[in-house]
């Protein structure tokens, strides 16, 4: 009779077991691991490619227009993301990054969402003439053709 | 104290219920290798049981596709309660990729309360882990509740 496994069998029985003690011992997720998403709202330029890339469409921006500028604010739903990263290669400044960070273990929905805002200045308006000096320019251009 | 003994046991060991609703059996491999001896959550005393009357806590997966809903409405019909709703993976939170689909009728929300959602596409098995001891707590609660 034969005992194919008989070998790896006896070896086994030294062995440490192979079960991962989780909550008491922390592990580390893998390099390269897409987790939690990060948004560092003051890098972001507001180009949009970031949602036109996104499949599940978990990327909501609302643009308020205010004093200083436009108050841009763009909200991440993670309990709609695949996170395929899509959104952090295409981002031309690197304004989003998915950390190694897995624990998206929620009791609340609200939790899940990641956002920013940032204010987008108005480019400076051109300075206004005064009404006298654009006509004196006005005049005298008038002369010299004259 | 016969009673006692039997309260007590019923906090410590839960019964899952894996229910599919359509998913594409990612979030179902974790669940899987949960139970598995690498990562074993039966050491907390998490038993993956084959009937929802069994059931305390429920695993949902998938986005709800149209074949699946009415099975899940009769699925979650038959858990007594008290029971914990968990969502794994984006899909029945919010139907994910599959939004506005015409053969998906999630999410999950729209048919019962859920208690725990586990983000990821699809979760790491720690963080179904992180998930169950959560669930446990709500179960816990639901059951003083009752009371
Ligand atoms: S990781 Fe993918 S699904 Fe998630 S926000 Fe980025 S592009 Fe969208
Ligand atoms: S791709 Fe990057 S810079 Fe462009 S809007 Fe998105 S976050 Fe901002």
């Amino acid at each position: 009779m034969k005992f194919p496994y008989l070998k790896e069998a006896i070896k086994s029985v030294f062995k440490k077991p192979s079960t991962e003690i989780y909550p008491i011992v922390n592990k580390e997720a893998p390099e390269g691991y897409r987790g939690k998403i990060n948004y560092y709202p003051e890098k972001c330029v507001n180009c949009g490619m970031c949602i036109r890339v996104c499949a599940p469409g978990c990327i909501t921006r609302t643009i308020e227009k205010t004093e200083e500028g436009d108050k841009i604010t763009f909200n991440f739903y993670q309990g709609q993301c695949t996170f395929c990263s899509l959104c952090a290669d295409f981002c031309p400044r690197g304004a989003i990054e998915l950390t190694k960070n897995y624990h998206l273990a929620v009791t609340d929905e609200k939790d899940l969402l990641v956002s920013g805002t940032f204010i987008k200045k108005l480019p400076p308006k051109p300075p206004v003439q005064p009404q006298q000096q654009v006509q004196n320019q006005q005049n005298q251009g008038a002369a010299k053709t004259e | 104290m016969f009673k006692k003994l039997i309260e007590k046991s019923f906090e410590k060991s839960p019964w899952l219920f894996h229910l599919n609703t359509g998913s594409c059996n990612g979030c179902d491999i974790e669940i899987v290798s949960v139970i598995t001896p690498r990562y074993d959550a039966e050491r907390m005393g998490f038993k993956l049981t084959g009937s929802p009357r069994h059931a305390d806590i429920i695993l949902v997966t998938g986005p709800i596709t149209s074949q699946s809903r009415d099975r899940l409405i009769r699925t979650l019909a038959q858990v007594p309660d008290p029971k914990v709703v968990v969502s794994i993976g984006s899909c029945p939170r919010s139907t994910n990729v599959f939004n506005g689909s015409y053969s998906v009728e999630g999410p999950l929300d729209k048919y019962v309360p859920i208690d725990v959602s586990i983000a990821g596409c699809p979760p790491k098995p720690e963080a179904i882990i992180d998930g169950l001891a959560k669930a446990i707590e709500i179960l816990r609660e639901k059951r003083r509740a009752m009371k």
